[in-house]
């Protein structure tokens, strides 16, 4: 039986669902979710020293009481043991008795069946042979990404535009195809948030040249995210977390508009979507299996249309308050969010 | 039983009902971690009790790391910061290291920024104080910068790469107290700042400023150098105040906020200075593992 402290509860409920009392069962099933929940971080690291739930057919001789330590001893043989046999190769020739074996008086497989005794031959060519081996650097990777939905809220702030501040609450959700590679959305609502630098002013004022600026209403893009580097860290000493880092890019639209400052008394510039192409560097840490803090730089790549720095004799007309030719804008952001995971668990095609 | 339960459900009200089966619900989901579960229970046997690191190994503890480099600042203004830096560090133990971190601020690249000031700017008496003929000369830049510093190292791990490279990695803090040499406009006082008309240059002067510095940065421990070499990313920020681009832009009116007609340590307004730095570290003597020192003192020990 699974003695964590998720099944214990489930398992009390309805002995609780019997009573008749409705608000009690309201009470009752509030304490449960109450209890469930601040018992869920459990599950990630905490355990309660009870047995796992499946133990091997034929237990190992030296079980710690509660059979805890099952899991990882591995199951005594069907036969005893013959040393490093190449059993598993397809197309081993039975050993002929023309060359001594190995191990002769070891009381295993060469006395039981001499022709199955290995030769030094044998040996030395499992020894060289190639082997497909499945065991995996990195095994049971702690926080499984693959067929799980990710939802990251999170809040963008400008690193490259010294005039004008694109600070922005941002969302984005995606679908990890594998447990490396993700298709997904994410947007941003920045109109509320922008703000004119100081610094702009100072260098108009101090100069008397004036930059054309621009601002940004919302955007939402299309990415792909993949991840080549996963690891852990320990922390202290004391404790392990884990993290991944991972490469984004994608393409959206970004509506953007140039904020009037050579001539503001006539124009007024409405918002405009924009072609954007993005690529950035994450970094995600996780706090336990379904929770984690990401830290992104992303550039978002886009064709301004900057306000002209002339002004027609006809200030009213609208075609002369773009500038002729368009600038290659780069945006780049700093994201600092929480990544949840949906669902938040799930179960390994593998034991431990 | 079943009576007894249809006739306590039949006299739920709806406050009650949506109460029940929204908690009933939010159990279910719960409920059904319990999957996951099996999966998390931890061992008692031969690792119940272990560190969470056996055999670490000793990158820092005792040593000495000596670490070249090259670092740039970022928002920048009017002129880009591009310095060869320098590390040194002797590391107590292995999460607290101590040491200096210098750079020589040899390449100040203009920013395009400065380059359309310097073609664009009007000469007229509203500009002259603040522009001079040669913008870029008068924009300022970092000389150098010496900062003793401690070194903190909580968080040491690896990382895997694409599956096939595997490198021992450490992430820290720094702070400390940072010397910065700067060259920048020389104060002037009322009427000396400017003549009739836009000077060629203005004048230049050094001054050192007191900075606290701190920030935060990863090493890298490249697998084939067995401990004696690392690759270190690291991001340092410097806030202090300067005058970056020579103006004239505080010390009149209310709070001080207004230009004055001259130049002043007024002048120099605060910039969150950011560097991004990598660096190749050499540390020495070699590298130690740490259970074995220990073993090898119980060996003695037992002996």
């Amino acid at each position: 039986m699974n003695l964590v402290p998720g099944t214990l509860l489930h398992g009390v409920k309805p002995k609780r669902r019997r009573r008749s009392h409705a608000h009690t069962l309201c009470s009752a099933l509030a304490l449960s979710l109450v209890l469930t929940t601040a018992a869920s971080p459990a599950w990630a690291q905490k355990k309660k020293g009870k047995a796992p739930p499946a133990a091997p057919a034929t237990p190992p001789p030296a079980a710690a009481p509660g059979g805890s330590m099952d899991l990882d001893a591995p199951a005594p043989p069907a036969t005893p043991p013959a040393g490093d046999v190449n059993l598993d190769a397809p197309g081993t020739a039975p050993a002929t008795t023309d060359t001594p074996p190995v191990s002769a008086t070891s009381g295993g497989i060469c006395d039981i069946d001499p022709s199955a005794c290995p030769k030094e031959s044998d040996i030395k060519a499992a020894a060289n042979r190639e082997i497909s081996a499945d065991v995996y650097a990195v095994q049971q990777i702690y926080a499984l990404r693959r067929h799980r939905v990710e939802v990251n809220p999170y809040w963008s702030q400008t690193l490259n535009d010294q005039f004008v501040g694109h600070p922005a609450p941002g969302l984005a959700i995606n679908y990890w195809i594998s447990n490396v590679l993700a298709v997904g959305v994410n947007g941003h609502y920045y109109e509320p948030f922008t703000s004119d630098s100081e610094f702009n002013f100072t260098n108009r004022r101090a100069t008397r040249l004036a930059v054309p600026l621009t601002e940004y209403q919302w955007n939402a893009n299309l990415n792909f995210t993949y991840v080549p580097i996963y690891g852990k860290f320990a922390g202290f000493s004391d404790f392990i977390f884990h993290f991944d880092m991972y490469v984004v890019g994608g393409v959206g639209a970004l509506f953007t508009r140039p904020i009037p400052v050579i001539d503001p008394d006539n124009r007024a510039f409405d918002y405009k979507a924009k072609v954007a192409f993005n690529a950035g560097l994450g970094l995600r840490i996780f706090f336990n299996r379904w929770l984690a803090v990401n830290l992104e730089v992303r550039d978002y790549i886009y064709s301004e249309q900057l306000e002209s720095l002339t002004i027609a004799r006809d200030p009213q007309d609208k075609s002369q308050w773009y500038s002729d030719s368009n600038q290659l804008t780069n945006n780049v952001q700093a994201q600092f969010g929480l990544s949840f995971f949906i669902p938040p668990s799930w179960e390994y095609r593998l034991p431990k | 039983m079943i009576t007894r339960e249809n006739s306590a459900l039949s006299g739920l009200g709806r406050v009650t009902k949506a109460c029940g089966f929204a908690a009933v619900l939010a159990v279910g989901f719960l409920a059904s971690e319990k999957t996951a579960s099996a999966q998390e229970i931890q061992l008692t046997g031969p690792l119940a009790g272990a560190p969470a690191v056996k055999h670490e190994r000793l990158y820092r503890k005792g040593r000495f790391e000596v670490a070249p480099g090259f670092s740039f600042t970022l928002l920048d203004e009017y002129r880009r910061q591009m310095m060869p830096s320098l590390r040194l560090q002797y590391n107590i133990t292995d999460w607290l290291g101590i040491g200096v971190w210098g750079a020589a601020g040899v390449i100040n690249p203009t920013t395009d920024l400065t380059d359309k000031i310097d073609a664009k700017s009007p000469s007229n008496p509203q500009t002259w104080l603040n522009v001079s003929g040669n913008y870029k000369d008068q924009t300022g830049t970092m000389q150098w910068i010496a900062a003793p510093q401690l070194q903190a190292v909580p968080f040491r791990g690896k990382i895997a790469l694409f599956q096939k490279i595997f490198v021992d990695t450490d992430a820290y803090f720094h702070g400390g107290l940072a010397f910065v040499g700067l060259k920048e406009r020389a104060n002037c006082e009322v009427g000396q700042c400017v003549g009739a008309e836009r000077k060629e240059t203005f004048d230049m002067s050094s001054r050192t400023a007191l900075a606290p510095t701190f920030g935060l940065g990863f090493n890298f421990y490249l697998p084939f150098s067995k401990g004696l070499m690392a690759l270190n990313l690291e991001y340092r920020a410097l806030p202090f105040s300067w005058n970056r681009g020579g103006f004239d832009s505080r010390g009149a009116g209310e709070n001080g906020k207004f230009p004055d007609q001259r130049i002043t340590s007024a002048d120099q307004t605060f910039k969150f200075n950011q560097l991004i730095g990598v660096n190749i570290g050499f540390s020495f003597p070699k590298l130690k593992v740490s259970d074995v020192e220990e073993e090898e003192k119980q060996e003695q020990a037992k002996k």
